[in-house]
């Protein structure tokens, strides 16, 4: 390895980006946009859920639960209906998310604490909007029972207090509001600065799509220093986007930040050498750069948002998602931006991430130069 | 016309030979993916790392503990003795909730003298799993309070239909997972596929200096695009049969509509995201720059889908913009043939 050698190849590779203004914005500025796109494509309050209403009792009572179901802003009453068919007809067509039927027999039933006689249908094929208006129906619902109770409790002369046996007190820790967003934007802070690799992948094979990978090595540079070189702008560019994205995070989503920033910046360093090395692992083996893009996309852009644990729980994932979890640089990212930022924990907590992902990085890039050497023996 | 047309489209697919594994690579790699992403992302939350701490250690405590077990969404790791080991645990990340059962939980319960306070610490930093775990131990305290609350008042649980509503899910009445995700995903893949293919086709060009060459010969633009569009629908309809194939038979999701009706709407959707991936390809000089484009454009309409969240709930403005992305429009003709199709009329499945 020699350092001439590394900074000619660096300042080559940097003329490459600088070169074109446009693919300098977009080098630049990708990450960012990305992190805004997905914060608020995944981060939707759900609300104003279109239901329909079949009252089949009309009584004082059931309007009354009518009237408490659609104040608000949680569900939207898009119509009350006369008939079966035209639920039927709205949830085919996709007006309404979930039909609550109320039987002729509510109001009694209700009195003589029979049970609860209502019907709710949701839509199975987009079934959160659903979920949540049976959450919001069954609460409302659960009051009116509440009001009956009281009264036979108050009527066999026992305490009030009988009817919470007992009292769940909730406490969460480091998000107080559950509010999604406030973890998923520390999370897909590790899926955006991941987008380097792509350019890496690109690069390489570009120069080989281009014929000039030949002239590069004619040249006495080792093809560790043309791995590495092509790699420390894009580390550059990405430590800018290190810095620039929690500040976007910090100052325009409201994520708190509560760790040490020197610590999250030297992890960051380690994650990005990672994810870059596998970058030029892609780089190595595509000789177009469609086809380097077409694996990128399938070994880091599409396993980063899926399988890195930001949405979907690795705890719950099959065994053999969990072994490819735990090889992608993101998910040991991922649990380090989310402990930097929240609980605001340090390095005694987070090392074995660290010490993982420098691991991964060496493994990728030894991957990379081997085959390098081999394919082009 | 037709002649040089069909030499163009001959004059891709040479490209395309040369290149076999390009393709051979999205769409066989594209189907490994779906078939894995779709696999790890369809199942329901289970195996929350879960810690109790039981001060009371008393049958009823227990029944609590069994019964947060029974749901199969946790899976409690150990039964620790003291707060700080649970505040060691969250910090660390390594749990998802913690469960304090106070020291008198079933004598008050027994003895009508009090209300225990169950207290549940959530690990905020991971907010999807811990909201899954609000709800299950809300769930289970619910049903254990109903039950105690009937006791005291000595009416006959048999009596009782439940307090719950009853509920019924159309169109998915297993309520599986997989019958919402993977269509979802099965669309994302398909419009990356379109776009990326089609996005390259003319930088590549332009980038190789070949462009020109092309521009010299007798072809009108429009020959060229036909050219070039051929190639791309056909790679996208073979991508599209090839997922939908996956989501079948992998995932067991139904195709109940019109076949033909799908197809016929597939081709139109991959005939609108290849004129978006051409705009992109014209815009950008180089390769690079039309991937990066070719991930913003695909990751904004990937918000509108409705995958991750429902459209209705967004801001008016957002939903106005929502449907002049194609991807909200593929989704819903996707959840509507596969999933909706010809049910209704006389189905007996939810008619009751």
């Amino acid at each position: 390895m020699s350092f001439r050698h590394l900074r000619a190849v660096t300042r080559k590779e940097i003329f490459h980006i600088l070169r074109d203004r446009m693919t300098l914005v977009l080098v630049l500025f990708t990450p960012t946009i990305l992190l805004f796109i997905m914060a608020y494509a995944i981060t939707v309050d759900i609300r104003q859920v279109p239901i329909a209403i079949l009252d089949y009792e009309r009584s004082a009572i059931s309007r009354s639960l009518i009237q408490q179901i659609t104040a608000g802003d949680d569900l939207e009453l898009f119509s009350q209906v006369d008939s079966f068919d035209e639920i039927e007809h709205l949830l085919i067509q996709g007006e309404i998310k979930a039909a609550l039927i109320i039987d002729p027999n509510f109001s009694s039933d209700l009195f003589s604490l029979r049970g609860l006689p209502i019907q709710i249908i949701i839509d199975g094929t987009e079934p959160q909007s659903g979920a949540y208006a049976v959450d919001h129906i069954a609460l409302r619902a659960e009051e009116l029972i509440n009001i009956q109770l009281t009264r036979q409790i108050q009527a066999l002369g026992l305490d009030l207090d009988s009817i919470q046996p007992i009292d769940l007190r909730i406490r969460t820790w480091f998000n107080p509001s559950l509010k999604p967003r406030v973890d998923l934007v520390p999370g897909l802070i590790s899926m955006v600065l991941g987008l380097p690799a792509l350019s890496v992948a690109l690069t390489l094979s570009h120069e080989r799509e281009h014929g000039t990978l030949e002239q590069l090595l004619a040249t006495p540079i080792s093809r560790v220093d043309l791995l590495f070189g092509k790699m420390i702008p894009y580390i550059f560019f990405g430590l800018l986007n290190v810095i620039l994205i929690p500040l976007v995070a910090i100052a325009w989503f409201r994520i708190p930040f509560n760790g040490n920033f020197l610590l999250y910046f030297a992890l960051s360093t380690i994650f990005l050498f990672a994810i870059l090395g596998l970058g030029t692992i892609v780089g190595v083996f595509m000789r177009t750069q469609a086809a380097a893009l077409a694996l990128s996309f399938l070994v880091i852009f599409f396993p980063g948002f899926f399988l890195t644990g930001i949405f979907f729980p690795i705890a719950s994932m099959p065994e053999i998602a969990r072994l490819e979890a735990l090889a992608l640089p993101g998910t040991h990212y991922a649990i380090i931006t989310r402990g930097v930022f929240l609980p605001g924990v340090g390095l005694d907590i987070l090392w074995p991430y660290g010490v993982m992902l420098l691991g991964l990085g060496m493994a990728f890039i030894a991957i990379a130069a081997l085959f390098f050497r081999k394919k082009l023996a | 016309m037709l002649k040089r047309i069909w030499a163009l489209v001959r004059k891709e697919f040479t490209h395309l030979r040369h290149d076999w594994w390009l393709p051979a690579f999205m769409l066989i790699g594209g189907a490994m993916e779906l078939l894995l992403i779709g696999w790890a992302t369809s199942r329901p939350i289970t195996n929350l790392p879960l810690m109790v701490l039981d001060h009371d250690r008393s049958p009823g405590s227990r029944e609590l503990v069994a019964a947060l077990e029974n749901t199969n969404t946790f899976r409690i790791d150990e039964h620790v003795s003291d707060m700080a080991a649970i505040e060691s645990a969250i910090e660390r990340g390594e749990i998802n909730a913690a469960v304090i059962i106070p020291p008198d939980y079933f004598d008050m319960i027994n003895t009508s003298s009090g209300t225990p306070t169950l207290v549940v610490i959530l690990n905020g930093a991971e907010s999807i799993p811990a909201t899954e775990a609000m709800r299950t131990i809300e769930g289970v305290t619910r049903e254990i309070g109903e039950r105690i609350v009937l006791e005291r008042l000595n009416l006959n649980q048999d009596q009782l239909a439940g307090f719950n509503p009853s509920l019924r899910v159309w169109f998915n009445a297993t309520l599986s997972e997989a019958l919402y995700t993977t269509p979802a995903e099965l669309g994302l893949m398909l419009e990356f596929t379109i776009l990326l293919f089609a996005a390259l086709s003319f930088t590549r060009e332009r980038e190789l200096g070949t462009l020109e060459q092309l521009l010299v010969m007798p072809f009108t633009s429009l020959e060229i695009v036909l050219g070039k569009s051929i190639p791309v629908i056909l790679v996208g309809f073979i991508d599209f049969i090839l997922l939908l194939g996956i989501t079948n038979l992998a995932f067991g999701v139904p195709v109940r509509g019109p076949v033909p009706l799908l197809l016929v709407l597939i081709f139109i959707y991959i005939l609108v995201e290849l004129g978006k991936g051409f705009v992109i390809s014209i815009i950008s000089r180089t390769q690079h720059q039309a991937f990066l484009l070719v991930l913003i454009v695909g990751m904004i309409d990937f918000m509108f889908t409705g995958y991750a969240a429902p459209v209705e709930s967004m801001p008016e403005v957002l939903q106005v913009i929502a449907n002049a992305v194609p991807a909200h429009h593929m989704l819903a003709i996707l959840r509507g043939i596969l999933l909706k199709g010809s049910y209704g009329k006389g189905d007996p499945e939810h008619h009751g």
